[in-house]
Parts: structure tokens; C-alpha cells; sequence
């Protein structure tokens, strides 16, 4: 009776054992492609400016734009921060005919665009410093 | 988010099934002699490393997986000795119980006090103490004195000077710049490393002489600025390499064995050939728990458990441990590529380099791969002092994962 078991248990246990090491090397996967952009190459990005450790909240060292974007401390938007001084939907970035427009919706503490308070939209250049609560974001544009 | 939550939980699942279904099948094969205690603590510990899982997941922001790969290794070492002897087993589970606990222990007590970095000499002198205690109150066993017993528990001090050893060089080289201006500076972590591994050629601790000069020589070759000491370190090493071969009788029958185990296979040969056939016995899903015979091989409960493993579970087993420590070192070098914290950065770097060659080591001497050296896989072979210190070392892993800031910028 024993031996059976046995004999059934090694089978299971190497199948066990092996999805086992296969799910911690998926997510040791999904890690590391966090990290790093998939690829930076063709598209504009938000760079952090602020050392990432001195926030204390996740946030990313690049984020990669889309044709529409919204950011704020929501769940619901593409990029998300949690800095309590971030509206929880406090700004828009779009994409038109190859620049970017970025839009402030009423948010409480306001968007800086180098320094200046942001009232309307305005478009955005190849190196402009972009604040918004306590982060500080660079815009590298590639187009 | 959301997909990566549930994703964590998988492995963590898989873990809790594989240790109760081998609880459930060892619990059968000792059901005539099975008392309440024993399935009351086997039950504690699934429950134990099923939770710290979970928790440690909340209470670090670090890396969440090296302990899951280490509870893993360690329910597969548990469930092999508890196979191969009861009374072994439960002592071993009382170790990785305590294990468990010194870890969180020590993850607390790293993070909370701060300026490891500036207790170099503390590091030295205690490292000394503790070898000439091994001398004075050691007991020889197997050819090494490196056990002293106070009060009925005999520790093995090798253990703890690792760690000590990795702390020194650590605070060495982040404090590089002070001691280069000394006279002589640059000698000092050098005469250091050499008086340690001189106490433990005294001690005749081959396996340790051999990580110890290891992990200094890979920390020296990556953080000197002065080359030729590495160099020198080099040949030092080689040199002392060849002397020893010829000097001790023990090093020169290991390597025989190494050569040629038929020859002598009644004898000194013995235990390396019944590790080699229980390997070929077990084939590639082994002979199933509780089935083969690992009590043939001497000492299957400690240096040989990786046979033992390979026999009753199979070699795909073997194979998956060996890549579970594989991921282990990679995910110990990616923490010190990531960390900021100087100290922490080459901690963590020669913590990695301690489980690397350290189960490298006995991984190729159980395969005849090179001269067998009798130490413990960490995490997985039996044994209270080996066990707790590996566990120690993973909580210093486990803090210098998170992003220190407490460095000034």
C-alpha cells in the first residue's frame, strides 16, 4: 500500500516541485521586465528626476508615453503615484501630430513646467522639467 | 497589479501542497511509531513557513524570493532527514523553526542599528576570540576540531566567523579610502585574512580554509585598486594549495579517492561509490520516498543528503535544487548590483558568493566532480549551527534587498 503511494507521491512531487521553480523564475521574469522598458528606442518617455529612494512611494525611473495618457493617484490612470500631494486625477498628456500636449485638470496642488505654474495646456519640449507634487519628471522626446 | 498580486501567491501554494503531501506520506511510512508531538510540529512548521511567506511580503519592501526558495530547500532537506532518521528529523525541524525565527530577528536588528560599516576592528577581534575558543575548548571530530560544546550544545564557530569574515571585508573596502592613507593600510585586510585562515589550518578545517580564501579572493578582485595583491593573493593561495597537498596526509588520500574510489572502494573509497550508486539507483524519478535505501551511504544525513535526494526523489530533483541555488546566487548578485548602501552592496555580494561556493563545493564532491570536501549544503543539510547561521546570512540578504537610505547623499 505504502509503495504505491510512494511511487504515485515522486511523480507528483517532481511535477510540483518543478511548476514551482517555473513560477518563481516567471515572476523573477516580470521583475526584471519592470525595470527596464521593454524598449525605450522609438518612444517618448517621462525620466525621474528626483532620486528614486528619497520618495516614499513606488514610483518608476521611466515612463514610456502613449498616444494618451493620464496620470494621477487613482488606480484607473496609466501612470499611477501615490504622493499624497497628487491630484487623484491631476493630469493629461496627448499626443498630436507628433507633440505632446500636456493638460492640468484643476488639481490641487497645480502642474510645473519648468518652474511655471502650468493655467492652460501647453506643449511640451525635448527637455522640459515637469513637477507634479513631490516628483520631478524629465521629458525626452524621440519623435 | 493586479495579475502580479495573485502571481505571488502561486509559488507560495505550491511550496504548502508539496509539504503537506510529503508530511502526509512520511507520517504513513512511520505510522507504527507516531506520536501526537511529531505531527503536531510537522503541521506547525508548514503552517510556520506558510505564513512567514506571507508576512514577510508585507513587512519587506525587498526581494521576496530568496526566502521562498530557501523554505523550499529547506522542506526538501527536512523531508529527506526525517526519512532517513526520525529523531534526526525532528531536531531538524526544530532547527528550521529557530532558523526561521533568527531570521526575522535578525532582518529587525540589521535594519534597525545603523553604522555596521564602522565596527571593523569589532569584527576582527571578536572573529579572533571566538577561533582561539574553538582551539582551547574544541573537540575533534572527524579530523577537525572545529566543535565547541557549552553546556551539552555543541556549536561550530566556523560558522558564525563567516559571517563575521564578510562583515570585515565589507567594512574594509567601504572604508577603503581611511585605511589607504595608513601606513602599511592596504596590508591590513590581507594579514587579517591570512591569520584567520592560519587558525583554521590549525583547526585542520579544510572545507572552511576553502571558502574562506574564496570569498575573500572574489571580494579582492572586484573591490582592490592595488592588483598586484590579488596577484599575490593568487599565488599565496596556489602555492599554499600545493604545500598542503604534500603536508597533510588527509588532503593527499582525498584527492586518491578523487582519482580513482574502485581502487580502495572497500575502505577509504567507500562512501564516494555508495553515493555514486545511489545517484544511478534513484534513475530519473528515483526510487520514491521511503524506498531506496540512503542508509547504505555513511553520513547520508549531512554532507551526503544531495545523494540521498537524488536516490529516493530522483535526479530531476537534484537537478531543480541545484537551479533553486542557482537562482538563489543570481537573485544575491542582482541585490548588490541594485543596492546603493556601500557595505550593503559587497555584503550581499559575499553573502552570494558563500551559498554559491559553498554548494558548489559539496555539489561536486558528492558527483565526484572534484576532491570531496565534507561541509553542508546551507539550508538543506542537517545540522543546528549551519542551519541558523544560513539563515542569519538570508536576513542580511533580505535588508541590504531594500533600498537603504539611511546613507547621507
Amino acid at each position: 500500500m505504502f509503495n504505491i503511494i510512494s511511487i504515485i507521491f515522486k511523480y507528483v512531487f517532481i511535477i510540483i516541485f518543478y511548476l514551482f521553480i517555473l513560477s518563481v523564475i516567471r515572476l523573477i521574469y516580470l521583475d526584471i521586465r519592470g525595470i527596464h522598458p521593454t524598449s525605450l528606442d522609438n518612444t517618448s518617455y517621462f525620466k525621474l528626476i528626483n532620486r528614486k529612494d528619497s520618495l516614499p512611494f513606488k514610483v518608476k525611473e521611466y515612463y514610456p508615453l502613449d498616444d494618451e495618457i493620464l496620470l494621477g493617484r487613482d488606480n484607473n490612470n496609466q501612470i499611477v503615484i501615490k504622493d499624497p500631494y497628487i491630484s487623484k486625477r491631476h493630469l493629461k498628456i496627448v499626443k498630436d501630430e507628433g507633440d505632446y500636449y500636456l493638460e492640468d485638470f484643476n488639481s490641487a496642488n497645480g502642474t510645473y513646467l519648468n518652474g511655471d505654474k502650468i493655467m492652460d495646456v501647453v506643449r511640451l519640449e525635448n527637455g522640459d522639467r515637469i513637477r507634479v507634487g513631490q516628483v520631478e519628471f524629465l521629458f525626452v522626446n524621440k519623435e | 497589479m493586479f495579475n502580479r498580486k495573485i502571481n505571488y501567491r502561486l509559488p507560495r501554494n505550491f511550496l504548502f501542497i508539496f509539504e503537506l503531501m510529503s508530511l502526509f506520506l512520511l507520517f504513513i511510512y512511520y505510522r507504527h511509531d507516531l506520536d501526537k508531538f511529531t505531527i503536531f510540529s510537522g503541521l506547525m512548521l508548514v503552517f510556520i513557513v506558510y505564513i512567514s511567506n506571507f508576512m514577510l511580503l508585507r513587512i519587506s519592501t525587498g526581494d521576496n524570493f530568496i526566502f521562498l526558495i530557501v523554505t523550499m530547500l529547506v522542506s526538501i532537506g527536512g523531508i529527506m532527514i526525517y526519512r532517513i532518521d526520525s529523531t534526526l528529523g525532528m531536531k531538524q525541524i526544530f532547527w528550521i523553526g529557530l532558523g526561521i525565527i533568527l531570521f526575522f530577528i535578525t532582518y529587525f536588528l540589521i535594519k534597525k542599528i545603523k553604522g555596521w560599516e564602522n565596527w571593523f576592528l569589532i569584527y576582527v577581534i571578536s572573529s579572533i576570540l571566538l577561533f582561539i575558543l574553538t582551539l582551547i575548548l574544541g573537540s575533534r571530530v572527524k579530523g577537525a576540531v572545529n566543535w565547541i560544546s557549552i553546556g551539552g550544545i555543541s556549536i561550530q564557530p566556523s560558522e558564525i566567523i563567516k559571517i563575521a569574515t564578510i562583515f570585515t571585508i565589507s567594512s574594509y573596502y567601504t572604508n577603503y579610502d581611511k585605511f589607504k592613507k595608513m601606513k602599511f593600510g592596504s596590508y591590513y585586510l590581507i594579514g587579517i585574512m591570512y591569520l584567520f585562515t592560519l587558525f583554521l589550518f590549525l583547526q585542520k578545517d579544510l572545507g572552511s580554509v576553502l571558502i574562506f580564501s574564496a570569498i575573500f579572493l572574489c571580494l579582492q578582485f572586484i573591490y582592490e585598486e592595488n592588483r598586484k595583491l590579488v596577484l599575490l593573493n593568487i599565488l599565496i593561495l596556489s602555492v599554499s594549495a600545493v604545500i598542503g597537498y604534500f603536508i597533510f596526509p588527509h588532503v593527499m588520500s582525498r584527492v586518491e579517492i578523487w582519482l580513482n574510489p574502485w581502487k580502495t572502494i572497500d575502505t577509504k573509497g567507500y562512501q564516494i561509490t555508495q553515493s555514486l550508486f545511489a545517484i544511478a539507483e534513484g534513475g530519473f524519478f528515483g526510487t520514491g520516498l521511503g524506498l531506496g535505501h540512503p542508509e547504505f551511504i555513511p553520513e547520508a544525513h549531512t554532507d551526503f543528503i544531495f545523494s540521498a535526494i537524488c536516490e529516493e526523489m530522483g535526479i530531476f530533483t537534484g537537478i531543480g535544487i541545484i537551479i533553486l541555488f542557482l537562482i538563489l546566487v543570481y537573485r544575491g548578485f542582482k541585490i548588490s548590483i541594485k543596492q546603493r548602501n556601500e557595505f550593503f552592496r559587497i555584503v550581499a555580494l559575499g553573502i552570494s558568493i558563500l551559498f554559491g561556493i559553498q554548494s558548489f563545493i559539496i555539489f561536486g564532491g558528492v558527483l565526484k566532480m572534484i576532491p570531496l570536501t565534507g561541509i553542508t549544503i546551507p539550508f538543506v543539510s542537517y545540522g543546528g549551527s549551519s542551519m541558523l547561521s544560513s539563515f542569519i546570512a538570508l536576513g542580511i540578504l533580505q535588508v541590504a534587498s531594500e533600498e537603504l537610505d539611511f546613507e547621507e547623499e
